[in-house]
């Protein structure tokens, strides 16, 4: 006699909240559109690359993909470091981010939730990029 | 000594800015991660915090080599960290702020300011040396004279007993120490020759604006008018008729100046430019380019 098995499925129940879903969605959304705007300001020559995450995603587009940590590292460091200072005036929360270094310079910012840095030469005209990206 | 001269200058100098922009709610300088001045509604504790977040970004820099300008927009206002000859100026400003104004009051005079306080400073250092040369020489003459009229090392209460035991050693140690203060008169000489000498022309970054019109000579510019009072202040004896431009790209031509007409335009850190000496240096309108008077 050969005994049937049975599988007995439990069904775990689900709680949507369905607002966190919409911010969710909505997140997404706007890291699709700047992550498009990203990608048109790339094909600039003075952009160096770019690197734009959420709490879910991440895209990387650099020049030298090998740096890709170091890259990652200093652009998560800038806005930490810049938000802990505009804390200290009370300044409220960071809108954007622009360091100027020897070499070259880099534009962080934070729009709805997504971090984003644009590394590009020193020439680059960071006002127009910041207004290309901007919402 | 030197962070004393600075701190003085530094701490006059952000306190007129201030002034001057009442949007500025808060401005220090720091050097080496220590505050050398602030204005006094700066709390010394807000200097050091903001100081310790800007050496944790600036560690994590190497990617776009050292850092000579942090620009942080928030919601409401703006902190400027900038790099001027080694010194970090903080500037926190509030949205309202004239952000050209500001960048222009910083950006002339701090850099003067702290050239002046450079100049201060070795020279103070000079006269110091110089007096305390001059105070062993008068000891030693003493001791000299003591030693003439009583052929005798007790008089010379001053000397060290190395000095002594030379003293009584020898003659001709005795010569070579006589000959000592001679040499040590000949150096402090030069120094107080060279007190005269002008201060290094400060370097200042300006603006390149058009200047045209029918008769616009073409070999000369129009500086500001605040610039060219700094100049004068700081060179009241001598007169200041030629300047020498640097454009971004290094090239530098050698030009007359005559300070800016308009009083609209003073105080906003700019340099008219006929077209002529623009296509000489490659620069255009809107862009920076340094600017010293020649000393002659």
């Amino acid at each position: 006699m050969v005994k049937k098995k049975q599988n007995q499925e439990t069904a775990t129940p689900i709680m949507v909240d369905e607002d966190e879903l919409s911010v969710t969605q909505e997140e997404d959304l706007t890291y699709k559109d700047l992550s498009d705007k990203l990608a048109k300001v790339r094909k600039d020559k003075d952009i160096i690359g770019y690197i734009i995450r959420n709490t879910t995603s991440a895209t990387v587009d650099l020049q030298e993909p090998e740096k890709i940590v170091e890259y990652a590292i200093f652009s998560s460091q800038v806005l930490d470091s810049s938000q802990d200072i505009s804390d200290i005036f009370e300044l409220g929360a960071v809108s954007s981010v622009l360091i100027e270094g020897k070499e070259s310079k880099a534009l962080c910012m934070n729009i709805e939730g997504n971090k984003i840095s644009i590394f590009m030469e020193k020439d680059a005209d960071e006002a127009d990029i910041l207004k290309q990206i901007s919402p | 000594m030197s962070n004393e001269v600075y701190a003085f200058a530094l701490k006059s100098t952000l306190e007129e800015i201030k002034n001057a922009c009442p949007d500025v709610a808060s401005n220090f300088i720091f050097k080496d991660g220590k505050v050398i001045a602030k204005d006094k509604d700066t709390e010394e504790e807000t200097a050091i915090k903001t100081i310790t977040a800007f050496d944790a970004l600036t560690e994590r820099a190497d990617t776009i080599g050292d850092v000579e300008k942090i620009t942080i927009r928030s919601a409401e206002g703006k902190v400027d960290i900038a790099n001027i000859n080694d010194f970090y100026l903080t500037t926190v400003s509030s949205k309202e702020a004239d952000e050209k104004y500001v960048n222009t009051l910083t950006r002339i005079l701090i850099p003067i300011v702290i050239k002046v306080a450079e100049k201060i400073q070795p020279a103070s250092t000079e006269n110091e040396t110089i007096t305390i040369g001059q105070t062993e020489l008068e000891e030693e003459n003493e001791v000299e004279a003591t030693k003439e009229t009583d052929d005798a090392t007790e008089g010379t209460v001053d000397q060290t007993a190395d000095e002594v035991e030379d003293n009584e050693n020898n003659q001709s140690e005795e010569e070579t120490a006589t000959a000592e203060p001679e040499e040590e008169i000949e150096e402090p000489e030069p120094e107080i020759e060279e007190e005269p000498l002008l201060p290094e022309p400060p370097a200042t970054q300006l603006i390149v604006e058009n200047l045209s019109g029918l008769l616009v000579p073409s070999d000369t510019v129009r500086v500001d008018q605040e610039v060219i009072k700094q100049w004068n202040e700081l060179y009241e004896d001598t007169k200041l008729k030629e300047v020498e431009v640097e454009a971004l790209n290094g090239k530098t031509t050698r030009c007359k100046f005559k300070q800016i007409k308009k009083s609209k335009d003073s105080g906003k850190g700019i340099i008219k430019m006929p077209e002529k000496i623009q296509l000489t240096l490659e620069t255009q309108q809107g862009e920076l380019v340094t600017v010293k008077p020649i000393i002659e």
